[in-house]
């Protein structure tokens, strides 16, 4: 193998002339760390519906600063600023997450021969994590779209989304789509950094998760539906007793 | 009693341009504690002498005989054949080298080119350039430390069983980063952190591996792979953080 010729510019040169190579190492790491945390509580936040419309109307007061109004219901501006910031934590994690897709088409023949000779559970779980990151650019985009268009939350207006909205369709692929995605990513970012070294431990703890926040989430937007399906149109925001 | 065992063994000649890539069948009677390596030479020596593959050691030590066991790079000398219950076994050459013929590969040429890449040999300190003077004692941990990583056999297996080397040909593997760590961690050589960050410290390094462990997971001398990799990332990570 020769060496290549390399014209410096601004991100290559110098004498750590690859320096962004090891940032955007990093930042992948570090952005998708910080999106499968958020997706843990995010996860939980939303079932707080499954403790009755009074809990996760508390849950969303708290959240959008409700404590801070006037009126008591916090502000919905809350939402739309925080999937502002997710969304850029999306686009960055994406970008720097496309330096590893199999771009080239042999590449990806390179990847499909390798895993049709070659027995290895990780590999099949990267490429199940590659396959769902590729879905997820869509679906998260149509998801925290909806949430900075039309940032109301609440017990009734949120099932009348899922239900009325249709938007249930969405959630019903979102929710495998992104656990899978998400597990494996922390598994695989644990292992990477070697945050821990007990690989068979963290496994467990990713498959248990899976399972248990498959079951959280299906319940919730179960729940949610089950709401939507019983509210009369035009539907009005719930009411704390 | 003794069973019959069958073989599906990849054929192929490079060489011969009339020849086309096809997989053979061959029964034997297997025989106590027969491995692999045992089988392929009696094969070669009662069914067919033109069957290629290598060997030097029988034990595991000179990495030669490595290939894809039913799935499974390995070494042929240390696989039984009472490991596999069916008693069908299949043998494809290592995935990511020059092939030679049938089962035989040349991990040597790979062996040779990614030592002058990355430069694997002792870089002596400048007053340490006296071969006739006695080398300064090294503490027995530091020996240690060296002769875990030092127990590498060059069989190419970490190669084969990793999917991003198969996609990108630049990837260094865990071979090359497993070899950089060993001289890293040498107090007799001479190169500092930044000589190592310029090698490995890039996507072909440390920074393009996307920890899918194939390494760690074949390795039949169980080489710290995992570990190894995370340690030299969060070090090259740090000189530029």
């Amino acid at each position: 193998m020769s060496e290549k010729t390399r014209v410096p510019t601004a991100i290559n040169g110098g004498p750590f002339g690859q320096a962004w190579s090891a940032r955007a190492d990093c930042l992948q790491s570090l952005t998708g760390a910080l999106l499968g945390a958020f997706l843990l509580v995010h996860m939980h936040f939303e079932a707080s519906i499954l403790l009755g419309k009074e809990t996760f109307y508390r849950f969303v007061q708290v959240l959008e600063g409700g404590m801070f109004s006037a009126t008591g219901h916090g502000w919905p501006l809350v939402t739309q600023i925080f999937s502002v910031f997710i969304l850029v934590i999306v686009v960055v994690h994406a970008a720097l997450a496309l330096r590893r897709f199999p771009v080239q088409l042999g590449q990806w023949r390179a990847l499909r021969g390798f895993m049709s000779n070659i027995k290895h559970k990780d590999t099949r779980a990267w490429y199940w994590q590659m396959i769902t990151g590729f879905i997820l650019f869509f679906l998260v985009s149509a998801h925290l779209a909806t949430m900075i268009l039309d940032p109301e939350i609440g017990p009734h207006l949120s099932a009348d989304r899922v239900y009325n909205g249709h938007a249930w369709i969405l959630y019903v692929v979102f929710l495998p789509v992104v656990l899978v995605h998400g597990l494996i990513g922390l598994y695989r970012v644990i292992l990477k950094w070697g945050v821990s070294n007990n690989r068979s431990l963290i496994r467990t703890i990713a498959q248990v998760l899976m399972i248990y926040l498959l079951c959280l989430g299906s319940l919730s937007l179960i729940t949610y539906i089950s709401i939507g399906s019983e509210l009369t149109l035009p539907v009005q925001p719930f009411i704390p007793k | 009693m003794s069973r019959k065992i069958t073989f599906n063994i990849f054929r192929y000649d490079p060489q011969d341009s009339q020849d086309k890539p096809k997989m053979e069948r061959y029964e034997l009677t297997e025989t106590d504690g027969m491995t692999v390596f045992i089988a392929l030479n009696q094969l070669r020596e009662q069914q067919d002498t033109s069957l290629q593959f290598d060997f030097v050691c029988r034990a595991g030590i000179c990495g030669s005989c490595a290939m894809v066991i039913n799935g499974f790079p390995t070494l042929a000398c240390r696989t039984l054949t009472a490991n596999y219950p069916d008693g069908e076994i299949t043998l494809m050459p290592l995935p990511g080298f020059e092939l030679i013929g049938d089962l035989s590969v040349n991990t040597g040429k790979f062996m040779r080119e990614l030592a002058e890449r990355l430069k694997l040999w002792l870089h002596p300190k400048p007053d340490d350039q006296d071969m006739h003077r006695l080398e300064n004692p090294m503490a027995p941990e530091e020996a240690a430390r060296i002769y875990e990583l030092e127990r590498c056999v060059e069989c190419g297996v970490c190669v084969s069983a990793c999917a991003t080397k198969q996609m990108r040909d630049t990837f260094v593997g865990a071979v090359g980063m497993m070899k950089i760590a060993r001289f890293e961690m040498d107090s007799r050589d001479n190169r500092s952190a930044d000589d190592f960050y310029h090698v490995i410290g890039n996507q072909d390094g440390v920074f393009g591996c996307m920890t899918l462990l194939g390494c760690q997971d074949n390795c039949p001398k169980d080489l710290p792979h995992m570990q190894q990799i995370a340690y030299l990332r969060r070090k090259m990570a740090s000189t530029i953080l």
